[in-house]
């Protein structure tokens, strides 16, 4: 799905790989882009979690109850970060997929019937 | 069950019973089926059908999804990750873990995620509004095409952005979620039976009836039964012919049965058909409102509706609610709650409507939300269950609050009465739990009126005690309940059914105290239980100072009258 980058920026400590990522998505991660955050998060096996704003409550990001209930707001710094296999992998991928505004800003997320511009 | 004996050789017959609702009906006959294990719904078998209901719903889900547009498809694809969210269903399995039912545990977990989604909403609202406006506007106005910086130009001014109507659309969803599983978790419908057929079995569930459509005609044959049930309450005040106390029964299924309700007896294949069935209409031709005494009406469903001319009655003193829904997902919907008192309230326009909150428990059950059962009529009945059980009494109170606000025509009189009260604490629970979701309701901009609450007396040491209930507008004594509770004499129980009659006097002093106390109070009492469809009694109620009755609609025709032919009291 994600191209892993390889300037993308992480840290690394031990089993555990974290990075942050400012939120540019219009509204936040509200229904639609909690879906694409949460269902990427579960197609990997390592426990991921997220922090808002330089919170230290770490939740589980592959959890879309918590997820909606942080209202992750655009201009949020939001940190994620990932244990266990294919941590790094999954970090990178949750990162990009923020920083492409969950593939909504190339669809018109408008109810007024325009056209799906989502990629295939 | 014994296998039924070939009994049409034998020519005509007769079984006697006893009498439990009046009228003759003639139809084939409907076998019950043995009774189902109950759905077993504590502990893991909840946790199960739970799980299973969640699991049905999110299949249903996924259909709609398969064939939907990319933003239906959205919708439905967050809920379907909402479903398959642990985080979702932990709190009703902890709640069901505490000894609540699947349904109930559901309804009350998925309110505690909506209230938490609008309440911090609210506080985002007031602390943040400056720093919101813009960022969240540009949803709504077309990501990407502008920058913030305009947003926040173009509309800074709006309080109100796309942020809130996103949060809301969040918790409309939850709403959703939360009928689609209860909507699970109750199942397909129940079986009825054809129209017109004699229902024939040992025993009859109040919802059965209560789902059943009577109007082709119909009667009730049973083998065990108690003319004091609810069933038996229910069939008197549709008209429909009832017999009980029949024994075992050895009639096959369509055989041809005339139930005769007022002698008592069963005929089996009858000679000829006696009489077609007719459809239970109750007979409008009573006198209007005036004289002697008020007379309002009882309801049990919205079929009642119909069968009474609001123009011949003072109001409704009484709606059983508990009988308006047949599933836990019914009583746990809000918008049916509203949608069948906004009915009631238009068709006795401007009148009094006395709506009386759930008396579930004991002979009333919904399976998967209240058991009920013996044990219940003495625990956790009525306003005991909902004060154990607020998330339902929200529901409830809050569908009242709203249907009371909702037109002019109503205003005033719609009035709440509790069931089951024992202590001046629990109308001020109930009292403020009103007030909390009239409050709730008014954060919300949702029109909202508080009716004032009375109590049912029908616990002695409530009607014993009128003078401590200063929380309580008013009272209304139901006579059923009273009866029994004052004779320690369970109403269906067939042996214990004689003591309950013959308790009648000490239910009349009871009544004399009653109807002085509630006047030295000044606040009105009136009568809703079945002794006041009784001519007699009701005179005699009458003499003790009762000037506000209500009856079931079948009686009207018998009662009304009695309010130009009776001398006028002074009260």
């Amino acid at each position: 799905m994600s191209e892993p980058s390889p300037a993308f920026p992480r840290e690394r400590s031990g089993a555990r790989w974290q990075t942050e990522v400012e939120v540019t998505h219009g509204i936040g991660l509200h229904a639609r882009p909690s879906v694409a955050f949460t269902r990427l998060a579960k197609s990997f096996p390592c426990a991921i979690e997220v922090a808002v704003d330089g919170s230290a409550d770490w939740l589980n990001g592959k959890s879309i109850v918590k997820i909606m209930g942080a209202r992750i707001r655009r201009g949020t710094r939001l940190r994620i970060r990932a244990e266990g296999f294919r941590a790094e992998e999954a970090i990178v991928a949750l990162g990009e997929l923020v920083r492409r505004n969950f593939d909504e800003d190339r669809k018109n997320a408008r109810a007024d019937g325009r056209p799906d511009g989502r990629p295939a | 069950m014994p296998v039924p004996m070939v009994v049409r050789m034998a020519g005509p017959r007769e079984l006697t019973g006893k009498a439990a609702s009046p009228g003759r009906a003639c139809g084939p006959a409907f076998r019950a089926l043995a009774p189902a294990a109950p759905p077993a719904m504590a502990g893991e078998d909840a946790r199960a059908a739970l799980a299973g209901a969640v699991t049905v719903a999110i299949g249903e889900l996924r259909a709609l999804a398969a064939g939907a547009d990319a933003e239906s498809a959205g919708v439905l694809d967050f809920q379907i990750e909402m479903l398959l969210d642990d985080d979702l269903i932990e709190p009703a399995l902890a709640r069901i873990a505490r000894g609540e039912g699947a349904a109930l545990a559901w309804a009350g977990a998925m309110d505690a995620h909506i209230a938490a989604l609008v309440a911090d909403d609210g506080h985002d609202a007031a602390d943040t509004i400056g720093a919101r406006g813009a960022g969240e506007d540009a949803f709504a106005d077309g990501v990407g095409e502008r920058g913030s910086g305009e947003d926040a130009f173009a509309d800074g001014v709006g309080e109100r952005g796309a942020g809130e109507d996103a949060f809301a659309a969040r918790a409309a969803d939850l709403a959703d979620l939360r009928q689609r599983v209860l909507d699970a978790l109750a199942g397909r419908p129940r079986a009825d039976f054809p129209a017109a057929a004699i229902y024939v079995g040992d025993d009859m569930p109040p919802s059965l009836f209560l789902a059943h459509d009577w109007s082709k005609g119909g009667g009730i044959a049973l083998g065990a039964g108690s003319t004091v049930s609810h069933v038996a309450m229910l069939a008197r005040a549709r008209g429909v012919p009832m017999v009980i106390g029949l024994g075992p029964l050895a009639v096959v299924a369509g055989q041809p049965l005339l139930v005769d309700g007022t002698a008592g007896r069963v005929g089996l294949d009858p000679a000829e058909p006696v009489a077609p069935p007719l459809p239970t209409i109750i007979p409008a031709a009573v006198a209007g409102p005036g004289g002697a005494f008020r007379l309002s009406v009882n309801l049990n469903s919205l079929s009642d509706l119909a069968a009474v001319d609001p123009a011949t009655v003072d109001g409704v003193g009484l709606v059983r609610s508990e009988f308006l829904f047949l599933s836990p997902a019914e009583a746990l919907s809000e918008e049916r709650h509203v949608d069948c008192y906004r009915a009631i309230l238009a068709r006795f326009s401007g009148r009094p409507v006395r709506l009386r909150l759930l008396d579930l428990g004991g002979d009333k059950a919904l399976p998967g939300l209240v058991e009920g059962g013996p044990a219940s009529l003495l625990g956790e009945r009525g306003i005991r269950f909902l004060l154990a059980h607020p998330d339902l009494a929200r529901i409830q109170a809050r569908a009242i609050l709203r249907a009371a606000a909702d037109s002019p025509a109503t205003r005033d009189s719609v009035s709440v009465l509790l069931p089951m009260v024992t202590l001046p604490q629990e109308v001020a629970a109930m009292a403020a739990l009103f007030d909390e979701e009239a409050a709730r309701l008014a954060r919300l901009g949702i029109a909202a009126r508080r009716p004032p609450l009375g109590i049912m007396v029908e616990v002695p040491a409530a009607a014993l005690t009128l003078d401590l209930f200063e929380a309580a507008a008013f009272f209304s004594v139901g006579t059923n309940d009273l009866m029994q509770y004052l004779s320690a004499a369970a109403r269906d129980n067939p042996i214990a059914a004689p003591l309950n009659a013959g308790s009648e006097t000490a239910l009349f002093r009871l009544m004399a105290q009653i109807a002085t106390t509630a006047e030295a109070l000044g606040k009105p009492v009136s009568v809703c239980g079945d002794l006041a469809g009784d001519p007699e009694a009701l005179a005699r109620l009458v003499g003790l100072g009762f000037r506000d009755f209500s009856v079931a609609p079948s009686r009207l025709a018998a009662i009304g009258p009695l309010r130009r032919a009776m001398p006028a009291g002074e009260g």
